[in-house]
């Protein structure tokens, strides 16, 4: 891991309205709450208020919140399609918010990469096209444009549909699209807007395990959106929860679900099995001064709650079903339970 | 008691016209706009128009002069190319667009204007569209991408935008004419304005709904602003922009031949007017028939652009062409060794002739009946309308006073039910009917409009219609805004029961849409002009028949917005509806007439726009008011009528069409659209 943070935002706001940044700066006071009264006092639209976070190097971050909570203003905040009113983004230790047109140009040329919820793709040009355009602007020559938007293309696996146009493809194709052209100039920094939002929940899981897959050879520094609790848990390195243009909490998928910092929090991480979440280590305690005793199943740091009390119930013996007259018509072994009760849940 | 909005309005209006109706005797300057108080309006324009204009005249004929080549040049081409080969392009051409069919309407079309008889004149039209259109694209896209990239000239580029489409087309030739002279040119820069405006409106509508991940996804690809637009975003509002290609070359083919009156240039456009003025009806339906062929043509085969199409093969294309050119060895060369249709023609003129001969009296009395019993009255009213001679007796004071009485006690009775507003608009319409358009006082026609306004859009839009009526007041064309108010306002009221009801019909029934629509297509596809010739072969001239010209071509927007606002009822609605066990008639009632109110109003709209137009239009074939000032300032070059004129048209327009806006908008609010 490099020392500089990938990406470094440092307090952070986007206010919408006349004049924002001259009322930002009067109204000034310690507490963000405050400020955002004020502002909103004022007739002003505070979207995202006083971000402050970082991204490392190779890190997969999610910001999640619900519609409305700022999350697609912040990306893009950090990508500069809107100018912040306040406040400041590095990426790689340089300031965007400073950046000139033509440096910012030339960063989206060869260091950003961004994948949107409705695809973005243009219909005017075929697959390879698509994929290959940021390459066009880079100025990269034909034949080098069209090698490296086949390889991308064959990386989400859609090898053979290079000449197809977006309107003969289906959503899931299309964002497979979307991931190839942000892919195209291999960026540093990945920003998804949710992505998987636009796809149906079959497509949305096999997409977000290729996305997996292509992050663990990549090793990207992504910021990724979502609103979806479950995508935030199962992509996530950290995660940063936004409410009303807020970060309320920045912490790991574990310490989102066993920490909430509030009841918004603890809200979202309500319906998710905290089983599968949990690893062991966080419920353990030191062993006393008494060796255990006993023949104990094979338990490790890093397993899940659920995992552990399936290996737990698999040394209890299997236990006799009846019938209403008494009769033995089956058996059931514990672990069952445990596996059954926690396949159900997603 | 507490009254709607509505009922306010209609109680001031209401008082005010009683007022002038008692005051008239006794006060001169109620009924008629004393002319000491008018402004000279017309002298300044004139002469502050033209000292202006003849600054840059020697510009404009610089630019004529220019013009004039590629113009000569086309003209040229296209008269000397031998017909087999000019047919066989626009074939190929067909192939290329839309497959067999475009080819096979390219073929058949141009080859209908070869037996003709009227190929020269029409290649002349074709060169004259064909310089302009490039012309008005240029300058419509041009006008577009500045209104996308500079937002702050955006809403004034849209009302520059509504002014050139709603002055009156006629009112454009004056200072044309002025500045360019006498010439083809007029009619070629004429068109070239008049068709820029539906390409602006197209691209800068079709840019700003370029999706918003397509623009960003532009910019994070690193493109530069230049790249983003030329690259991305005007290639993926194409078939946007097309279609505005497609309005643009309409309008232009349009314009090209309503220039024809300047003359002067033996074009198709020339030949209908000098047919028609010479009542060869036979020879004018001919040409007319010629016109609307190259309409259709030019229409479908420039809408196939805007839709997702396959690209036909390039080869065949040059096949048909190749074909052409040898053709145009073998064939006579002579276009005009092709006339075939004189003969149908000539028998054209024998059956009109002998119908008119056979049914005179019909016609007549239909044509009377109408006036008599319909238009007239609505122009000067009952108590001036009803003659011996009209309706077989006198009117008298006293039936004023009966018909007032039968009016109140109505709207009393319909007052007392709860319906105030309702009560009050039928003494109102009434009064109208009394006293004819006309001759309408006209503090009463302000506050009504004024009224009406503050209904559909609150004060501002009152105080702004007011003021607008008010110039028009001052400028001393009150009463021929008011004749064509009253032509414009029967023939829309007959499009809105007409249209409104076959609109309805099409909307139920399938085969009925399938007989309407064709035609809606057709009279939606002919330039305005050529909508005369029929109403003149049965009618003659007059403003019946101006009348009936102007239904003609306004009548197609109220039908199909009429049956679109009724099939479009979200089918949760409609099964909503059903599951509640509603009828066909009530589920039409209750349900789908209700949510079609905007849709109808938009058609309305619409309507009143395009009987606008034609009126201007109609003034060739005998009509008052303001489009015959238009008319007669074209003819006599007076700079300051012709746009004083044009002016007073538009602000009707814009008044029609901002207050039937205004309660479309009303609508849709409280329907939560």
């Amino acid at each position: 891991m490099s020392k500089a943070p990938a990406i470094e935002v440092e307090g952070l706001w986007q206010v919408f309205g006349e004049k924002a940044s001259d009322i930002l700066k009067e109204v000034r006071s310690a507490d963000t709450r405050s400020i955002a009264t004020a502002l909103q006092d004022k007739g002003l639209i505070p979207a995202v208020r006083d971000a402050n976070f970082e991204v490392h190097s190779g890190e997969l971050f999610v910001i999640m919140g619900l519609s409305g909570s700022g999350k697609s203003t912040l990306i893009r905040c950090i990508s500069r399609l809107v100018e912040p009113t306040s406040g400041a983004v590095r990426i790689d230790g340089e300031d965007i918010l400073q950046a000139s047109n033509s440096r910012l140009i030339e960063l989206r040329r060869r260091k950003l990469g961004m994948v949107f919820q409705h695809f973005g793709l243009f219909p005017h040009m075929s697959v390879a096209d698509n994929v290959a355009f940021p390459l066009k602007m880079q100025g990269a020559g034909k034949t080098e444009r069209r090698a490296r938007a086949l390889d991308v293309i064959k990386l989400v696996g859609l090898e053979g549909r290079e000449s197809a146009y977006p309107r003969e493809l289906s959503g899931g194709q299309r964002q497979r699209v979307g991931i190839a052209r942000s892919l195209a100039v291999n960026p540093d920094i990945w920003f998804l807007d949710e992505p998987f939002s636009a796809l149906d929940p079959l497509i949305r899981r096999q997409l977000q395990d290729e996305f997996l897959n292509i992050q663990a050879t990549l090793k990207k520094s992504i910021v990724f959106i979502t609103h979806d609790i479950a995508e935030a848990l199962k992509l996530a390195d950290r995660i940063a929860i936004m409410r009303d243009g807020e970060v309320v909490q920045i912490g790991t998928p574990t310490q989102i679900v066993l920490n909430p910092v509030d009841d918004y929090v603890r809200e979202f991480a309500r319906d998710i099995p905290k089983g599968r979440h949990m690893t062991i280590s966080e419920v353990m305690e030191p062993v006393g001064d008494n060796p255990l005793a006993g023949d104990w199943p094979e338990l490790r740091t890093g397993m899940s709650l659920e995992d552990a009390l399936t290996q737990c119930a698999a040394t209890f013996e299997a236990v006799p079903v009846m019938d209403g007259d008494g009769k033995v018509v089956g058996q059931v072994r514990p672990e069952s339970f445990v596996k059954a009760l926690g396949s159900e849940a997603t | 008691m507490s009254l709607t909005k509505g009922a306010w309005a209609a109680l001031i209006t209401v008082l005010v016209g009683a007022l002038c109706l008692f005051l008239e005797p006794h006060v001169d300057w109620l009924g008629k706009w004393p002319a000491g108080w008018t402004l000279p309006v017309n002298d300044w324009i004139s002469q502050g128009l033209g000292a202006a204009l003849g600054i840059l005249k020697p510009v404009a004929r610089f630019f004529a002069w220019l013009l004039a080549f590629p113009m000569d040049g086309l003209t040229w081409l296209l008269s000397q190319s031998p017909w087999p080969l000019t047919i066989a392009s626009v074939t190929a051409l067909g192939w290329r667009l839309g497959g067999w069919k475009m080819a096979l309407l390219g073929a058949v079309g141009f080859g209908f204007v070869l037996i003709s008889g009227y190929w020269l004149q029409s290649m002349r039209t074709l060169a004259l569209v064909f310089v302009s259109v490039p012309l008005a694209l240029l300058m419509g896209l041009a006008i577009g991408i500045l209104a996308y990239e500079v937002p702050r000239v955006k809403s004034g580029v849209n009302v520059v935008l509504d002014v050139m489409q709603t002055v009156p087309t006629f009112a454009y030739l004056t200072p044309l004419l002025f500045l360019f002279g006498f010439g083809p040119v007029v009619g070629l820069v004429a068109s070239a304005i008049y068709a820029a405006p539906p390409m602006a409106r197209n691209t800068l509508l079709g840019l700003e709904r370029v999706e918003h991940d397509i623009r960003e996804a532009a910019i994070m690809s690193g493109g530069t602003r230049r790249q983003q637009l030329f690259l991305v975003e005007i290639p993926a509002a194409a078939n946007q922009i097309m279609i505005g290609v497609n309005q643009s070359l309409m309008a232009a083919l349009s314009m090209v031949i309503i220039a024809a009156v300047i003359g002067g240039f033996d074009d198709i456009g020339w030949e209908v007017l000098l047919t028609m003025r010479k009542a060869w009806f036979g020879q004018a339906f001919l040409a007319g028939l010629v016109i609307v062929v190259f309409a259709i043509v030019i229409d479908r085969m420039s809408a196939t652009l805007a839709t997702q199409r396959k690209a036909f093969d390039l080869r065949i294309s040059g096949a048909i062409v190749g074909i052409g050119a040898i053709l145009s060895f073998i064939v006579n060369p002579d276009s005009t060794s092709y006339a075939m249709m004189g003969g149908v023609a000539a028998s054209v003129d024998t059956a009109v002739g002998t119908f008119t001969a056979n049914n005179g009296a019909a016609l007549d009395s239909f044509k009377n009946g109408a006036m008599f019993y319909g238009l007239l009255p609505l122009r000067i009213g009952l108590d001036q309308a009803v003659l011996p001679f009209t309706w077989g007796f006198m009117w008298q004071p006293q039936y004023s006073l009966w018909l007032f009485g039968v009016a109140i006690a109505l709207g009393a009775v319909l007052a007392i039910k709860g319906r105030v507003a309702q009560g009050i608009v039928l003494i109102i319409a009434v009064g109208i009917l009394e006293t004819g358009i006309a001759d309408l006082p006209w503090p009463f026609v302000l506050i009504g409009v004024g009224a009406l306004g503050w209904m559909g859009g609150g004060w501002k839009l009152a105080r702004l219609i007011t003021i607008l009526l008010g110039t028009i007041l001052l400028a001393g064309l009150w009463e021929r805004a008011l004749l064509s108010l009253y032509l414009s306002g029967a023939s829309v009221f007959a499009c809105a029961v007409v249209g409104g009801l076959l609109g309805l019909w099409a909307a139920l029934s399938k085969t009925a849409w399938a007989i309407i629509r064709p035609m809606c297509d057709v009279l939606q596809t002919i330039p305005l002009f050529v909508f005369l010739i029929p109403v003149l072969m049965f009618f003659q001239i007059g403003e019946f028949s101006a009348f009936l010209a102007i239904c003609m071509y306004a009548v197609v927007p109220m039908i199909r917005y009429t049956r679109h606002g009724l099939i479009s009822t979200p089918p949760d609605m409609v099964e909503a509806a059903v599951s509640s066990g509603a009828t066909r008639w009530q589920m039409l009632r209750e349900v789908r007439a209700p949510y079609a109110a905007p849709s109808i109003l938009l058609g309305l709209n619409q309507t009143i726009l395009y009987a606008f137009a034609m009126l201007v239009i109609a003034a060739l074939i005998g009509t008052t008011g303001l489009g015959q000032s238009i008319y007669l300032a074209l003819g006599q070059a007076d700079i300051g009528m012709g746009i004083s004129a044009g002016a007073a048209m538009a602000i009707l327009a814009f008044i029609a069409d901002r207050l039937v806006q205004g309660f479309a908008e009303d609508r849709r609010k409280a329907l939560g659209l």
